[in-house]
Order: structure tokens, then sequence, then C-alpha cells
């Protein structure tokens, strides 16, 4: 990775021609990364290293591997020189214009640059036209709401914009800038082949514009995709590279990536909250909730990503602490959809189902493609015993994505609930296909074969086992294994299970019915096979219980003694040559 | 969102509606004459409102039309008037520029209403009754107007804008012709009036080009007159791939266009759904055409426009139903399955046309008729096991959730489910204790359950009064009664007697009581689609004479057999009420098949083929199609049946796995049987065990058949070596058939075995020959009146024999007696190019002529028995149907 004093400057840079640009959100991204970088002590004083304190403590203790800052071996960064600005007096319309902008007041600005021919003043133009379509897209959406759900609102600019940037573009007088608007209305327009190609085009030439990575990112939905793109080196990919790969679900490459980049970017909030969020998805909760904590310490006012953590709060059941997150983001502010979510999940946790769907349709208002709202609403529903309305809120997320397999368990649940255990198996595949490595999927679609309804153990038997084979932390499959296996009458399969499951549980020191039930079996299964040496063992474990389990192993282990005492010259011969 | 229903039936107003409107007013604007002003005739006047009822209310198509549409219907439909009510409409519509204009506009409307004492208007003056069909549209208008936001103003303006506007760029040209023609009508124009006619040109010019841009092609629907074209560079106005594969002339103008009506969703603006009631029958109409012939449908087109409708309208769930009938009639597994998930998912099975909201709020959904939807999809695509577990878990979700209609579907589902797959399968099933008879116990074999769970349906369908369930039910209880040889249900132990019969009687009654109740069904009056389906009739019929004349021509030429089909008139009953009255023919004609009346069978089947044809399903009519030619084959000889088959051809392409190719190998095959061409025979026998095990799954009763023609090929090969077995050992044979015949009432089959055992009786020797002469006597009528060629043939030449090997009857005394059977039979069986027994008739003629001393007669019948004799030992023949194919 390139040095980090490089890195710095080149952020530098970068944000000041986001900022005149008025691409905003890009410069805040580059601007955060840009503190994100360690400082060299010796150079700052205290003040400002303040800001990056921290507590690294914490950080610390769950880094597992020292990140060292070297980059991977065999990649060699090129390094894209810093733009040249080409109007470095800038004209008098611009600063017009861009003030118009920064007032909002979009269509004023465009008309303010309508004859400067500049790169940076056809690019304001064009973007601010784009703004002012987008704008009233808005409006119209709302103004054109039909009763069948359509609105055809569409932002009226695209069609001249395209023109106007084709021209342009094919006559090569495009900057990067340019290059990711053209790719951004070739995207609305739904060509995404070409707007690919040009957004491409845009970060390799200009690689600091995290919006063009973002749009660039959208677009790449399948790995194919992504190995299709012809990328330049640049340490701005791997940042990219980090925030696809959550996308695709590759979360430990994903992980790796950002633990990466900590090397340079030591404290950045940004990197922190990916590296969560993808150790949400690997349901590593504690360590989550250690980062987010740490998260909000530096960064009080934060909104963005907050979602995962009120999640991760509401697995862990902490009534306050989500209170207390739901009401400082309420704080900062009201109408964001993670807002609502986290307000949702609050209600949710208090069981107050009724509220929390209100705020997650909220949430949904303000983001009608939320995939995680629609996915807990349909929860809430679920709580309120609303199928229907369930099933449509899951159906809803599968539609948004259909790789969503927590929707497609729900839709899976929801039908298990109607007592339609064979129509649901249809949607229990469908998330097996998806998310064939959790054990809690597998599990549900065998009691799906188990019901009493279809009864087809054969299969429940195979779910089970792939259940058991994908680390299954609530053991369930195991014990499930041994008994269906009993109750079908295969007592060899049914002892090696409840064998595994007895060393599972010695290895976690659970206690509870099933240890004495697997005992039982087991001390009477190896009686019957005349092993006594290992009946014998079962049958003393099972004295340290008490109940009439005791009372059974004692009179097992005395009809061994009788039945060794009559014969005892055959088998005390074949087992202890 | 989510759980929550959008009040059916939502009405925007559009500037389609605003065109409606501004016509409403034209027809019944308030003057004091009977004939206002711009008609000049009743008759006009008449078909103008007729014109707009149909406007309102038909459903052939999801959007509205563009004004340009509407300008040419009213071309066809205004006559004389024409110019005029096109000037009207565009100017008054162009004169709409600014919000108050609407404002103004739509307070004009409400004058055209009569007031609620409309009953004391003067006579004579036309005011719209505001509870007719228009009146109530334009209060639709009114009260849809009314409630727009400012904004919704604002937009309305903005869309007669873009709609006047197109309509303008693409007759323009018509509109400048006529401008120069006479030069009073400029304010028709009224939007370009200031601008000169380059001008106009060079802004449709720039609008043409911005959109080819946007969408790289230009929109197809935009039939630009040829002077506008040359001037807008070259436009590829693209050829239509659908209409060539949908050649078949059958709506296929509609298909099509609405498939390319979809490149101009892009084009923002000037695209509007019609009122959710005209698109919900339209969906319907969509359904019914594809559930009665979906290889008519092309996948794509369909699917091309069901996704434009799911742009326009998301929250409209039916469209997935749709999506899920396209591909399951296309044999698109995966995405039937998804659609039909994705439907029932986002509707819970309470959307459509049919669903009533219950009145106490019923928030469990109707998931039930998913699980029903998705066994028939299983059944379908040949899963039976699956089919039969989905429908037990309907069985059980119908009756938790108390929907009883639901019930006695899912149980006439099973039942057809029983009845269509081979019982070795289903015995592991039903066999289980979790099927849904279990209180009928495990014990009966599967054709008892299938007769119980009949008449469990039966019972529940007559309760319910779901009219056509109960016919269908009859209908099914007799089928069950036709194929299945009755036994005393719950027989136990080895001393009850097996009593084994079938029961013609009960098959006629209950085929009598289904068509009972459909005939009472069509009294019950249409419903609203069919009354849609009329409107859109009358819409297609202005464009007939453009058109169809072509087709018409092309279709008579086609079906000469029906002359029925081509001027049907749309009739009130509606298209499942006609297929099971098809089917209840069919099954008639099956039923006097096997009973042995061919006579009958054929009325049946003629029946079928002119009256229901267009409403059945497109296996069903190729079944009749197949019973009748087969029909040809018997009566008719081979020659005929061979040409009918012909037309069947062309007629059933598109049918999947065709059952008019099997007919045509059985057709082969016996010919080849009859003219003693075994090699041929076996070839044929080969192929059609190939067709009965191809890829998709294998046909077991056509393999079946396959083997059993192969048995009969092999016995025929035999009968030459050892031509006559020992006579003795077939009688007792004969004997049992014939006493199994009785039982079965199985008259034809019984007549032959009667036939049989006189040969056998004669074979025996001469003094057998009085009881079988009486035989074949007492068999005679049943024979001649139903029997086949064949049939016919042989009972001549037995009867011929007996009389020749009777020792006390003499040829010279009375030749005719013999000659004249003996004639009949080689005709028929020259027919049937049945050269064996033909050479067997001639030889015995021969001997006949010997007797009489008639030696030239006896040359020619020698002949011919030469020649018979020849083609039998020379199977090689010019003309083979099976090489031409």
């Amino acid at each position: 990775m390139s040095s980090k004093e490089s890195c710095r400057n080149e952020l530098r840079t970068a944000i000041r021609q986001l900022t005149d640009r008025c691409l905003y959100s890009a410069s805040k991204w580059a601007a955060e990364q840009l503190v994100g970088i360690e400082q060299d002590p010796a150079k700052f004083t205290p003040s400002n290293t303040r800001f990056q304190r921290g507590s690294s403590s914490i950080r610390r203790r769950f880094r597992t591997n020292e990140i060292t800052s070297t980059p991977p071996t065999g990649v060699a960064y090129v390094s894209t020189p810093v733009m040249e600005e080409d109007e470095v007096i800038h004209g008098d319309f611009y600063l017009l214009a861009k003030s118009y902008f920064d007032c909002r007041e979009y269509r004023r600005a465009a008309h303010v640059l309508r004859d400067q021919t500049g790169n940076k003043s056809v690019f304001l133009r064009c973007y601010a036209l784009y703004l002012a379509g987008e704008k009233r897209k808005e409006e119209e959406m709302i103004e054109l709401e039909g009763p069948l759900g359509k609105s055809d609102a569409v932002n009226r600019e695209l069609v001249s914009l395209e023109r106007e940037l084709s021209s342009l573009c094919k006559n090569g007088m495009i900057d990067p800038f340019g290059l990711y608007l053209y790719g951004l209305v070739l995207k609305e327009k739904g060509n995404e082949n070409l707007a690919r190609k040009v957004l491409v085009e845009s970060v390799n030439s200009y690689p600091w514009n995290w919006s063009a990575w973002s749009e660039l990112q959208s677009l790449c939905t399948t790995v194919d995709i992504l190995n299709g793109l012809n990328l330049s080196n640049h340490w701005m990919k791997e940042f990219f590279l980090a925030s696809v790969y959550q996308e695709l679900r590759m979360h430990n490459e994903s992980l790796s990536k950002y633990e990466n980049l900590q090397g340079t970017f030591t404290f950045s909030n940004y990197i922190q909250a990916q590296i969560a969020k993808a150790r949400y998805s690997l349901r590593e909760f504690e360590q989550v909730e250690v980062i987010f904590e740490d998260l909000l310490r530096n960064d009080p006012y934060r909104v963005e990503d907050m979602d995962t953590y009120s999640n991760v709060l509401y697995t862990k059941e902490c009534f306050s602490a989500l209170s207390y997150l739901a009401h400082r983001v309420i704080m900062t502010d009201k109408y964001r959809p993670e807002s609502c979510c986290i307000i949702g999940n609050y209600y949710s946790l208090k069981g107050q189902h009724e509220k929390s769907v209100i705020y997650f349709r909220r949430a949904l208002k303000l983001n009608k493609n939320y995939l995680s709202a629609w996915t807990l609403m349909g929860h809430e529903y679920v709580e309120m015993k609303n199928t229907p309305a369930a099933v449509d809120a899951y159906r809803r997320a599968v539609d948004i994505n259909p790789r969503d397999y927590r929707a497609w368990y729900g839709l899976g649940q929801a039908y298990e609930m109607m007592g339609m255990p064979h129509y649901a198996l249809h949607y229990f595949r469908k998330s097996v296909f998806f998310q064939p490595i959790d054990s809690r999927l597998w599990i549900a679609m065998a009691q799906c074969y188990e019901s009493e309804q279809l009864h087809m153990l054969e299969e429940a038997i195979k779910c089970y086992k792939r259940a058991a084979n994908c680390n299954d932390t609530e053991a369930i499959a195991l014990h499930r294994l041994a008994k269906l296996h009993r109750e079908l009458g295969y007592p060899e399969e049914a002892a090696f299970y409840y064998r595994k499951d007895l060393e599972r549980m010695e290895a976690e020191e659970r206690e509870g019915p099933n240890i004495v039930e697997a005992l039982m079996f087991l001390a009477t299964h190896y009686k019957a096979q005349k092993r006594f040496e290992e009946a014998e063992v079962y049958c003393t474990r099972l004295l340290d219980y008490t109940g009439p389990e005791r009372e059974t192993a004692k009179s097992l282990l005395r009809g061994m003694r009788m039945a060794q005492s009559s014969f005892p010259s055959m088998d005390v011969e074949h087992f202890h040559p | 969102m989510a759980g929550v229903l959008k009040a059916p039936g939502a009405f925007a107003i559009t500037p389609h509606k605003v065109s409606v409107c501004v016509l409403v007013q034209i027809y019944a604007s308030p003057s004091q004459i009977s004939i206002p002003f711009p008609f000049s005739s009743v008759s006009q006047h008449n078909r103008l409102g007729l014109y707009l009822l149909a406007l309102t209310k038909s459903c052939d198509d999801i959007l509205e039309p563009k004004l340009e549409q509407l300008i040419s219907q009213l071309r066809e439909i205004g006559g004389l008037l024409d110019h005029w009510l096109t000037d009207h409409l565009t100017s008054r519509l162009s004169s709409l520029s600014s919000p108050d204009d609407l404002f103004n506009f739509f307070n004009d409307m409400r004058g055209v209403l009569g007031g609620p004492d409309s009953g004391v208007m003067e006579d004579d003056q036309v005011i719209l009754d505001p509870n007719s069909n228009l009146g109530m549209f334009l209060r639709r208008c009114i009260l849809a107007f009314n409630l727009l936001t400012f904004e919704g103003i604002c937009h309305l303006l903005t869309n007669i804008g873009i709609y006047c506007k197109e309509a303008i760029s693409s007759c323009s040209s018509y509109e400048l012709r006529r401008l120069d023609d006479s030069g009073n009508d400029l304010e028709s124009l009224s939007e370009y009036e200031n601008m000169d006619l380059n001008l106009v040109f060079k802004k449709i010019n720039e609008e043409m080009e911005a959109r080819k841009r946007a969408t790289e092609r230009v929109s197809f629907h935009l039939h630009l007159p040829k002077e506008l074209s040359t001037l807008v560079e070259d436009i590829e106005v693209f050829a239509d791939p659908k209409s060539e594969h949908n050649d078949k002339g059958r709506e296929s103008s509609s298909y099509s266009s609405s498939g390319d009506l979809l490149r101009d969703v892009d084009l923002n603006g000037g695209v509007f759904l019609r009122t959710n009631w005209q698109i919900q029958g339209y969906l319907m109409e969509q359904a019914d055409a594809i559930e009665k012939d979906g290889s008519s449908f092309t996948l794509n087109a369909f699917e091309l426009t069901l996704r434009q409708l799911q742009k326009l309208a998301p929250e409209l769930h039916r469209v997935h139903f749709l999506r899920y009938l396209n591909s399951l009639y296309h044999d698109d597994y995966f995405s039937a399955l998804e659609n039909l998930h994705r439907y029932f998912d986002y509707s819970a099975g309470t959307e459509g046309f049919d669903f009533v909201p219950p009145a106490g709020c019923n928030s469990f959904g109707r998931y039930e008729i998913a699980l029903l939807c998705l066994g028939m999809m299983h059944f379908h695509f040949g899963h039976p096991k699956q089919a039969l577990e989905v429908l037990t878990e309907a069985v059980r979700v119908s009756q938790q959730h108390s929907n009883d209609t639901c019930l006695a579907y899912t149980l006439a589902a099973i039942c057809n489910l029983l009845s269509e797959i081979g019982f070795s399968t289903t015995s592991g099933i039903l066999g289980s204790p979790f099927s849904p008879m279990t209180s009928v116990g495990t014990s009966l074999s599967v054709q008892q359950q299938l007769f119980v769970l009949l008449k469990g349906s039966l019972k529940r369908a007559e309760s319910l009064k779901l009219k056509q369930l109960v016919a269908a039910n009859h209908l099914a209880m007799a089928k069950f009664n036709l194929t299945h040889v009755q036994r005393p249900l719950l027989s136990f132990g080895p001393k009850t007697s097996m009593k084994l019969r079938t029961c013609p009687v009960t098959v006629c009654k209950e085929l009598r009581l289904g068509y009972h109740l459909i005939s009472e069904f069509c009294c019950e009056g249409s419903t609203m689609t069919t009354d849609g389906a009329f409107s859109t009739a009358w819409l297609k019929n202005l464009q007939k004479p453009v058109g169809s004349l072509v087709l018409s021509q092309d279709n008579s030429s086609r079906d000469n057999s029906n002359p029925f089909l081509f001027c049907t008139q749309p009739s009130s009953i509606p298209g499942s009420v006609l297929q099971l009255v098809g089917s209840s023919y069919l099954h008639r004609a099956t039923a006097w098949e096997i009973y042995g009346s061919a006579p009958l069978a054929r009325v049946n089947a003629l029946v079928y083929a002119t009256c229901v044809a267009d409403a059945s399903s497109s296996s069903d009519a190729a079944l009749v199609h197949v019973k009748l030619i087969q029909h040809l084959a018997v009566f008719k000889g081979y020659e005929e049946a061979f040409s009918a088959l012909k037309i069947a051809e062309e007629k059933f392409l598109s049918v999947s796995k065709s059952r008019i190719l099997i007919l045509k190998l059985q057709l082969l095959h016996e010919r080849a049987l009859h003219r003693g061409h075994l090699k041929l025979a076996q070839q044929v026998c080969d192929e059609l065990g190939v067709l009965a095990s191809s890829v998709t799954a294998v046909d077991m009763e056509l393999k079946i058949e396959a083997s059993l023609r192969h048995a009969r090929t092999l016995l025929a090969a035999k009968q030459f070596s050892q031509k006559s077995g020992n006579a003795v050992v077939g009688l007792p044979h004969a004997l049992a058939s014939l006493s199994y015949c009785q039982s079965f009432n199985l008259d034809l089959l019984r007549a032959s075995a009667t036939l049989t055992l006189a040969e056998l009786w004669l074979s025996l020797g001469s003094n057998h020959t009085k009881t079988a002469l009486t035989l074949i006597h007492g068999a005679f009528p049943m024979i001649l009146g139903h029997g086949g060629l064949e049939l016919c043939a042989r009972a001549y030449i037995a009867e011929a024999k007996c009389y020749l090997s009777d020792p006390s009857f003499s040829v010279s005394d009375n030749p005719e007696v013999v000659l004249d059977p003996l004639r009949q039979a080689s005709d028929e069986l020259h027919v049937l190019e049945y050269h064996e027994l033909a050479a067997e008739g001639f030889y015995l003629m021969a001997i006949v002529f010997d007797k009489l001393g008639q030696l030239e007669k006896r040359e020619e019948a020698a002949a011919s028995f030469k020649n018979h004799i020849m083609a039998l030992e020379n199977p090689q023949d010019g003309e083979d149907p099976l090489s031409n194919a």
C-alpha cells in the first residue's frame, strides 16, 4: 500500500476537488478516511491526535493479529497522478452557480452556467440538472401515486443529459466527473453494461470519488461481473472490493480486506463500521457490540449503520441500551430510515408490535427498498399473528433481493404456522439454497419434514445431517438425529449420534435431560449388544443423576453382572486377550 | 402495502377519458330536436352511442387507446360525420390550455347529465340519464376530477398535451393535407397555429430523433404516413415477428400489438392503463384463452404484455397469476412455480375479479386455493405423487378454514388425479395413514376409494350449489362407470359372489344429470365479463372489413367440416360451461363407442365438433377429430380416413404430443395388417413404441397399446402357418367371451363373438351349418346396424359359406342368396384393402359362378382373386402415407 503520507496528500487534494464540484457525499467519505489515517505522533500536538484517541484498548483486545501496513505481495499499486485543475481561476459565474447549488436551487445554478464550456462548469450544470430532475421526481412520486401502486415518475432530465454526455464522451471532451455522471444517468436508464464500462473508466482515471465506486458496486451483482471489470490497482480499489465482497456475502474475504486497510486507516470509523457489519453477518455479536460502543464513543451523532447495532442489541435483549440508542438517533435525525428501524426494533423488543410496525412502515416510506425493514416488519406481523401481511412483507423483501435468505425463511415459517408444511417446504428449500451453511435453516426445514402432517422422516434426517455438518450451535441436530434413528429402528446409527451428542455436551459442559437420555440409550444399547464394558461405563455415569434413570441403571448393572458371571470365560477372553 | 387491500375499481381521470367525455357531450347535447345537431339520422346517433358504450366497457387490451387510434375508429363509425367529430374532438382537447379550462370543461359536463328529476324532462330532448352506463361514466369522471389535487390537475394538463401532440405528430400530414383542401380548419391545430409548416415538421423531426435516441428504436404504434416518414430520416418499422408464429388468424393482431406497445413504456407519458374493471376483465379473458389453447399464445409476447402491466400497476397482483398460467402452458416448470408462489404470497388468494371480501374481515387469506393450484400444477407437469401430497394438504387446510367450496374443488381434483394416473403409482400414497380418506379405511382398493371420493365430492358440490362442479362430478362419475367394472362395494371373503357387470343405464343417467344442470346454468344469465366481451367483440367488428377477408377465406377452406365455427356470435354462455357441455358430448361418444353403436358415437362427436369446438381446449378438439377419423377408417375405408387425417394434421399442428400422430400410426398399422404387410406393420409398431417412451415421460397407456399391436402383428404372422387351429379348442373361448360381453353390455363385441362362434361351428363340419346360420342371422341386425366394414364382410362371407357347405342347398336354384352377400363382402373388403379375406370372397364367388356355368364371370372373379393374392404376397405399394408425412 502506498505510504500514509501519499494517501493523505491524495485525499486532501481530492476533498478539495470533490467539494468544488459539489460531490458532497464523496468528499465527506474522503475526509473521513483522511482523518482515519494514523498521524505521526512526533509531528503533532496532542490536540491534533485527540480525535483519534478512541479507546484503542478495546480495539486491541479484539484484534487477533497485529496488522502490518505492508501491502499483499505481488500487487503493484499504480499511483494515479493527481488531476490538474483546468480552470485555476474560477469564473465568477461558477461561483454564483455553486452558491445557488449549495442553497439547493439547482435549476438556477444550471441556468447560470448555460453558456460556460469548461469541464467543471459543464459538469456542475449537468449535475445540477440531474439533481433538479431527481428532486422533481421525488415530488411527483407522491403526487402521482396511483391506486395500483404505480407511479410513473421519472427524472425528466435524463434524456437530454444522456444525449449531451454521450456526445461529450464521443468527442473525448469529458473528465472523470462527467463520466461518473454519465454512468449514473445510464444506470438510471437501465443501460447497465455501458454504465459499468463508463464508471470503470471514471474510477480508473480518478479513483478518489467514492460515489462512483458505490454506483459501480451496485452494478456488480455477481462475482462474475466483478471479475469481468478491468480495474487498475489503486488503494481505493481495496475499499471497493471489500464493500463488494460484503454485498456478495463473501464476509470472510471482505473482513480480511478491511483488516488490511486498517493498517493504514487505523482510525477510520467507516472501516470500523464495515467490519462490525461483516462480523454481524458472521454472527459474532459480542465483538460487534464492542465495536459499535467504541464507534459511538468517537462519533456520537452517527446514524449510519446503527440499525445493525440495534439488531445486535435486540438479539442480546439489551432493553436500556437499545432505548438509549433510539433516543440518541431520534435527537440526531428523526427522518432517517435507520432511526425508524431502531425504534421499531425497540418496540418489538418491548413486545409492542403494532407500534413497531408503524415505525418500520415509516422507514419504508422513507426508503421503499430498505430490505431489512421489510423482513423485520414481516417478523412483527408474524408476532401479531397477521400471517397474510407477514407473507406479503417477506415477499417484498425477496422480490427486492432474491438472495435474502432470511425473508425466504420467514415465508417458510409463516406457512408452517398456517399448517401448510408442504407448501412451506418450497420456501425453506429456497432459503437453504442461498445460505447452505446456516444450521438453523436446515433445522427448520427438518422440523417441517418431521411435522405430523408430512411425517417424512427420511428427508428430515437428511436435513439434520446437513445441519449437524454446519456447526449447529444450539446442538439440536445431533439429538434429533439420534432420536429419529431410534424411532425408525436403526439402533447402530442412533448410538452413533447419541455418542456424538454426548461428546459435544461434555465438551460444552452442558447439563440437562438430553444427557440422561443419551446415557440411558447407550447403556441399554450396549447391553443388548453384549458389549458390557461400555454399557457399564454409561450405567455408572447414570448413577450420578437422580430420578428413575438411576434405578434403571442400577438394575441394568445388576443384570450385566449376572450375565457376566454366568458366561465369564468367553467374553473375558475376547475382550482381554 | 403489506396486508392492506386497496379499494378496487379505482378510477383515474386520463386524457382518453376526457376525450370520451367530449364525445359523450356530442352524443347527448341538450337540444330540442330528436336528432341533435351534427347527426343526420337516428341510426348514426345510435351508432355513436354504441361505440361510446363499447369504449367504456371493452376489455381487449390493458392500455387506453391513443388519440390517433380513437380518431381512426371514429372514422370508421362516423361515416360522413367523421371530419366533424375528429375536428371537434381535437379542437376541444387542444383548447384546454390552463387548469381553469379543465375546471370549466368538467362544469360543462355536469350540464350534460339530467337532474335527478329526469322523469319530467321534455319530450324529444336528449339528456343523459345519470344512472345509465354513460351517465355513470360521466359522473365518475367528474368525481375523479373533483378529487384531484392541484398538482394532479397540472399533470392531467401535461398529459393531455402529450396525448394531443403524439396524435398530431402521427397524423399531422393528414391534417395538413386537409388544411390545403379547405383552409378554414385552422383552429383544429390551435397549438401550432402560430408556427409555419416547416417549423411543425422540424419539431416533429426533433421529437422523433430524441425518441429514437432514447429507445434506440421507433415506437411501432406510430403508424406514420408515408409523406412524413420520408421526411424523418429512414425509420425502420419492425417486421412483427410474433404475427408470423401466430398466423392462425385468431386474434393474432391484438396479441402482437400489445407486445409492441411495450416498446413505448420508456417513453414517459401517454401510456395509461384502463380502469381496474377493464383490466381485470382483460386478464380474465386472457386466462380463459390460455387455458383453452395455451399453444396459440407465444410465451414471450404475452410475457411482455404482462411485464408492462406489472410495471404500470405493481400492486395488481393478478398479473402474477397470468404469468403462472402462461408459463404453465408453455411447460416452464420453474417459472410457473415461482409465479404461483409469488401470486399467493402477495394476494393471499384474495385478489381478483371473483373475490367478494367477506363481511366479517377474515384475516386468514385463502391459501388453500394456493395449494389447490399447486396440486393441479404438479399434476399438469406429471408429478402425481407431489400433486397428491399437495392436494392432501389442501383438503386439510380447507377443512381447517372451513372453506367448503375449495374443499369440494379439491376433492374433485383428487378424483380427477386418481382416475387419470395409473393405479400402481398411487397405491403407496393412498395407503398411508394421513390420506384424506382415513375415515373410509385403507382396506379399500384404489378404485373403491375413487368411487367413495367421487360420491362424496358430488354430494358436497350439490349441497354447496356449485353447479359447474356438480356437472363436472356427474361427468366424472359417468366416466368412472364407463371405465370400471362394477362389483359389490365392500365385499369380504371368498363366499360373496363376484358379480361383475357394467351398467350403461347409470352412465346414461349420470350424463343426463350433468347435462341438465348445465342447461340450467345457461339460463341463469350472463355475468359482467361477458358483457365486456360483447363490447370487445363490437370494437373488433369495427375493423373487420379491413383485414379479415383473407383470414376468413383461409379459415373456411381449412375446416370445411364446420361452417358453424366461422359465423359464431359472441354467445352469452361462459366458456367454462361450454367446455363442460363439450366434454359431456365426448363422454357420450366414448360411451357409445364402447357399448357398440358407431353411428351414435359419430353423431355425438359431430355435435361436439360443430357446436362447442371453438370453446373447447385444443386437445379435446383433437380427440374428437381422432374419433371421427377412426370412424371414417372403419366405415369408409382408409382412403378417406387418410385424407381427413391430413386436414386434421394441419389443424392441430400446434398440439404437443399429438394424438393425431398416434392415430396416424394406428391407422397405418391396421392397414398394413389388413393388407398383409407384416414388415410394415412391425415397423409402425416400433414407431409407436418409440412415441410411447418419449423424452418427457413414459405414456403407459400408449406403451401398452404398442405392445398389444405388436402381439397382433405376431399373431397375424402365425395365422399364415397354421391356418386353422383346432376348432373344438376355440369353442369354449368364444362362448366365454360371449358371456362376458353380455354381462358388460358390449353389444358390438358380442355380435362379433357370435360371428366367431358361427365360424367355428362351420369349420366343425357340414352338419353344423344350421346352427352356424342361425347364429349369424341372429347377430346380423347388430352387425349391419353398428358394425364396421370388416365385421360386415366377415358376416357376409360366413353366411355364404354356410349356404355353400349346406348339402341341402343348391346353388343353381337360388344363386343370389349366395352371390349377393359375397358381392357386398368383396366390395367392402376392397375398400378396406383386406386382401386375404377379399381373396377368399372372390374364390367363393368363382366357385359359385363355375357351378352356375357362367364362365366369363368366373374368370373375372378368378382374376380378382389372383390380384388380391398377388397384393398379399408382394407387399409393395407406391403411395405410402408414412413416407409423405
